[in-house]
């Protein structure tokens, strides 16, 4: 296998499982720690379960999620793009993570999970697609 | 999506063992369980986590609406032997402050059945 591994999904949950198999496998061929495999399927399941729930989509699109995983100079990037309406899940979502129980939400904690997992973290919306990158230091600084 | 969860009793203490992963398509079949053991009178409850090797938001979740539902009962819930990469989305998510988390199911035990209240 190579440094690259690029997955085109029908935006569904149930491609999740499938696709974890296919990083997990993509991990051991570039010999890459375990937990940056985790902090990759951990980012997935919480965009693409976005992109499922929350994502809206013009009438007659086939909604689509492109993966691209790579890993250069080490650093390990992700890239997800979708042909959803433009989204940037980088503004702040700033869940409480300090209250008592009664105040706490579920709701905007996975991209909080997904901001602490990247080293950097950077949007854009091009060719009518969501474009997000993940880029994680496999490499301590 | 089903989810395996292996079960066992300590005296009045249900120690549930979800195996392999808790994502998003399975989140909602593992809530299920555990309501179904909260609902059916199980106040003491330990998650013993060395089963499982992936969480997610999805799962967190079921965390906190099992300890919504115990804070009601007077009932208690206690994680344990959470692997390093779980304890971390644990405690990214600032839920290690409002959940108790044990190393050991041994501590966990102590900790679910001891006098002093385990939740804040």
């Amino acid at each position: 296998m190579s440094n690259e591994l690029r997955i085109t999904l029908p935006a569904r949950l149930s491609e999740l499982r499938d696709l974890a198999g296919m990083v997990e496998d993509f991990g051991d061929a570039n010999k890459l720690p375990a937990p940056k495999v985790f902090a990759i399927n951990l980012e997935l399941d919480e965009l693409i379960t976005n992109t499922v729930t929350y994502g809206t989509f013009e009438p007659g699109t086939d909604p689509r999620i492109d993966i691209h995983l790579k890993v250069e100079c080490d650093i390990l990037t992700l890239t997800m793009e979708d042909n959803g309406s433009p989204f940037d899940p980088t503004v702040d979502t700033n869940p409480n993570t300090s209250g008592p129980l009664e105040s706490r939400s579920v709701g905007g904690l996975g991209l909080h999970l997904v901001k602490n997992f990247a080293s950097r973290i950077s949007y854009e919306f091009v060719g009518g697609k969501n474009r997000l990158t993940l880029e994680h230091d496999l490499k301590p600084a | 999506m089903k989810i395996e969860v292996a079960e066992e009793w300590h005296d009045d203490v249900l120690v549930l063992l979800p195996i392999g992963r808790i994502d998003s398509n399975n989140a909602g079949a593992f809530e299920s369980i555990v309501m179904r053991h909260i609902n059916g009178g199980e106040r003491y409850l330990i998650v013993d986590f060395s089963r499982l090797d992936f969480i997610s938001s999805a799962g967190l979740r079921v965390a906190v609406l099992a300890m919504r539902a115990l804070k009601a009962t007077q009932g208690r819930i206690v994680l344990c032997a959470m692997r390093t990469h779980i304890e971390e989305v644990f405690r990214i998510s600032g839920f290690d402050r409002i959940i108790t988390i044990r190393k050991s199911r041994d501590s966990a035990l102590d900790a679910v059945t001891g006098p002093s209240p385990a939740q804040p």
